[in-house]
């Protein structure tokens, strides 16, 4: 966890230079590009992440991280779920290159992620040990990567659902936002009902409760037909290792977005399609 | 001729084929285990009964075996566990490897925290045999050989040495993980260890100082009505609790919060308090379950018995049971078939490793 310094000038600095850079975007699109064409004062997706006119990020705002960032410049992060998290070379782990870009766009921040996440762990399992990591780790914020292990232990969608329900609704009420990372795109599983059911009860619930989801899915089809289009052909471990690293950008624009769309005086951008 | 039956390894070989079952999630039988209606599951009573049968290699109270002949087979023990780790944590990754080919989803590469395998082949190959990293379901193994490296051959030096002071010193080095919040870290994988050894080696200590005719153990056999009194309505009031999911809010309790929470990776005073008692009043019905259901004792027991070889053959079930069911789905009668061919390969594991010692003598 890196240490951040508390300049609380540079802070100020730094939201004042992106209220003025979404100033200036605004009246040009009409719609913040949250993701897509990059978060104003945070660069832009790189190329090999970049999807064309599609929001990535529901443009949900994050309160009680913008929150700990104006009372103690620091944001806890908690990040729960089934993915895999390895340090790929100089860039670190997909969570350090998170922590990176936000202490890069909000100056002075300190961001802390604790990785708490356990490979294969049922949702249902998952909200339990969140409660307790939430109380120990005292987070604004958790990332739950989620559904791939019900998915494949083919749970029934409703009680998914449920559980999902239950565990936004307990994190909201403890004042701890979430974002809510979908399921993977594999193209084996573009046809499978029940995979697909669970990745549209994230969306679904994510939507009602009012989380921001990052639409990793619809994300990586489209990166997917784009490189088909190119004919580049990656391998499993590419396609992987490619999808790690996208969620991390998308990760960290999405909270630099949610807790700029909260700060910037015009508040609210028009709404984006749920993933 | 292998040992006739009794408790411990009817309980262990009860450990292991609930252990299977709560190995594959989501199945129906999920219901039937204990874990529904306990704080603790079946990790708890594996590690307890591995630190009571240390008692057989630490000897008598009166007359224990010479220490070097203890930390011989400790350690040869912890040798032989961590073989049987690799093989099976090799053999997991085959077994995902091949779903994933056959089945055209390489998502099933990254099942169980067995990406780094395959996305960072050389530190992940590092972390495997350092045991630094740990596939999911495949992490109670580690934790083995780390108390048969540590744990015991502590535990049978203080024994000798003094006694008084191995399960305070236990229970020192347990609070202070839980009040410090104090992890042993995964490598290359970015986390900790599911079953954290500062804290789990407390039960297995716990569960040898129980086996013992002095000190604590000696304790409670000798007021073992009184103690089986007091822990009825725990063991009551946690399953109430457990059923109607009385959870104490973990943002609400004080500081150190893990004293207070229900927690398996530092197994928690609220798990292990129940699990005691859980223990303390189970260990009563045994003469009974050997008059009622002896058939069932017996299999049960020759589980037990052969508990490594069983517990390896459960987690590779209990693995292919999980990619069964993403293959097939799931439903009353998969998962009937699962668990029934499950339990009699398990059976048939421990029959096997029986008669090869039987033709070995």
């Amino acid at each position: 966890m890196a240490v951040g310094m508390a300049r609380a000038g540079a802070f100020i600095a730094a939201r004042s230079m992106l209220a003025f850079v979404f100033a200036i975007f605004l009246p040009v699109g009409g719609v913040m590009p949250v993701l897509a064409q990059g978060t104003p004062g945070i660069a832009p997706v790189p190329k090999a992440c970049a999807v064309p006119n599609g929001a990535i990020a529901t443009d949900n705002t994050l309160p009680n991280v913008a929150k700990a960032l104006k009372e103690r410049k620091k944001i806890v992060i908690l990040a729960m779920g089934t993915g895999s998290v390895i340090s790929r070379g100089a860039g670190g782990t997909p969570f350090d290159v998170v922590e990176k870009l936000i202490e890069e766009t909000f100056r002075g921040v300190d961001v802390e992620i604790v990785n708490r996440g356990v490979s294969g762990e049922l949702a249902a399992d998952a909200f339990e040990r969140i409660k307790m990591e939430v109380a120990l780790s005292g987070a604004d914020l958790v990332l739950w990567q989620l559904g791939m292990a019900d998915a494949m232990a083919r749970l029934p969608v409703d009680e998914f659902k449920s559980t999902l329900d239950g565990a936004i609704t307990w994190l909201q009420e403890h004042k701890v936002d979430v974002i809510l990372v979908g399921l993977r795109y594999a193209k084996g599983l573009a046809r499978d009902p029940h995979y697909q059911s669970v990745r549209k009860a994230i969306g679904d619930v994510g939507a009602h409760r009012k989380v921001m989801r990052i639409g990793r899915y619809a994300a990586e089809e489209t990166l997917a037909k784009i490189r088909q289009n190119e004919g580049v052909e990656l391998s499993d471990v590419e396609a992987t290792d490619a999808s790690y690293a996208c969620m991390a950008e998308y990760l960290a624009r999405a909270i630099a977005a949610g807790l700029f769309v909260r700060q910037s005086p015009a508040g609210g951008a028009s709404p984006k399609k749920a993933p | 001729m292998p040992r006739t039956v009794n408790a411990v390894d009817f309980w262990r070989g009860f450990a292991l084929v609930t252990i299977f079952i709560n190995h594959i999630p989501g199945i129906i039988y999920g219901w039937i285990t204990h874990r529904n209606i306990s704080f603790s599951d079946s990790a708890e009573l594996f590690v307890f009964l591995a630190g009571w049968s240390l008692r057989h290699v630490v000897g008598p109270t009166d007359d224990p075996r010479p220490l070097q002949h203890v930390i011989y087979r400790v350690g040869g023990r912890a040798i032989t566990i961590y073989a049987a780790h690799m093989t099976i944590v090799m053999l997991a990754i085959a077994m995902l490897a091949i779903s994933a080919r056959l089945s055209e989803n390489p998502l099933l590469l990254e099942w169980h925290n067995a990406a780094a395998v395959f996305q960072d082949p050389a530190r992940a190959h590092i972390g495997l045999v350092a045991l630094s990293y740990q596939l999911g379901y495949f992490d109670i193994l580690p934790l083995y050989v780390v108390l048969m490296l540590t744990a015991a051959p502590l535990v049978a030096i203080l024994h000798r040495t003094a006694p008084g002071l191995l399960l305070p010193l236990s229970a020192l080095i347990y609070l202070s993980a839980l009040v410090f919040k104090i992890t042993v870290p995964t490598w290359p994988t970015q986390g900790q260890w599911f079953f954290n050894p500062l804290c789990w080696q407390f039960v297995f200590v716990l569960g040898f100082s129980m086996s013992r005719e002095r000190g604590p153990g000696g304790w409670v056999r000798a007021n073992i009505g009184l103690v089986r009194l007091v822990a009825a309505p725990i063991v009551v009031v946690g399953a109430v609790a457990v059923l109607m999911r009385w959870w104490p809010d973990p943002t609400k309790v004080p500081e150190p919060k893990l004293l207070f929470i229900a927690g398996k990776t530092f197994v928690t005073p609220l798990r292990l308090g129940h699990f005691l008692a859980v223990v303390a009043v189970f260990s009563a019905v045994f003469p009974w379950l050997v008059r009622g259901i002896p058939g069932i004792v017996g299999f049960l027991s020759m589980l037990g018995r052969n508990s490594l070889n069983v517990f390896c053959a459960g987690s590779l079930l209990s693995l292919a049971a999980q990619i069964f069911h993403f293959v097939f789905g799931r439903g009353v009668v998969i998962d009937t078939l699962l668990v029934v061919a499950g339990i009699l390969i398990m059976g048939a594991t421990a029959w096997l490793s029986e008669w090869r010692e039987r033709a070995r003598s």
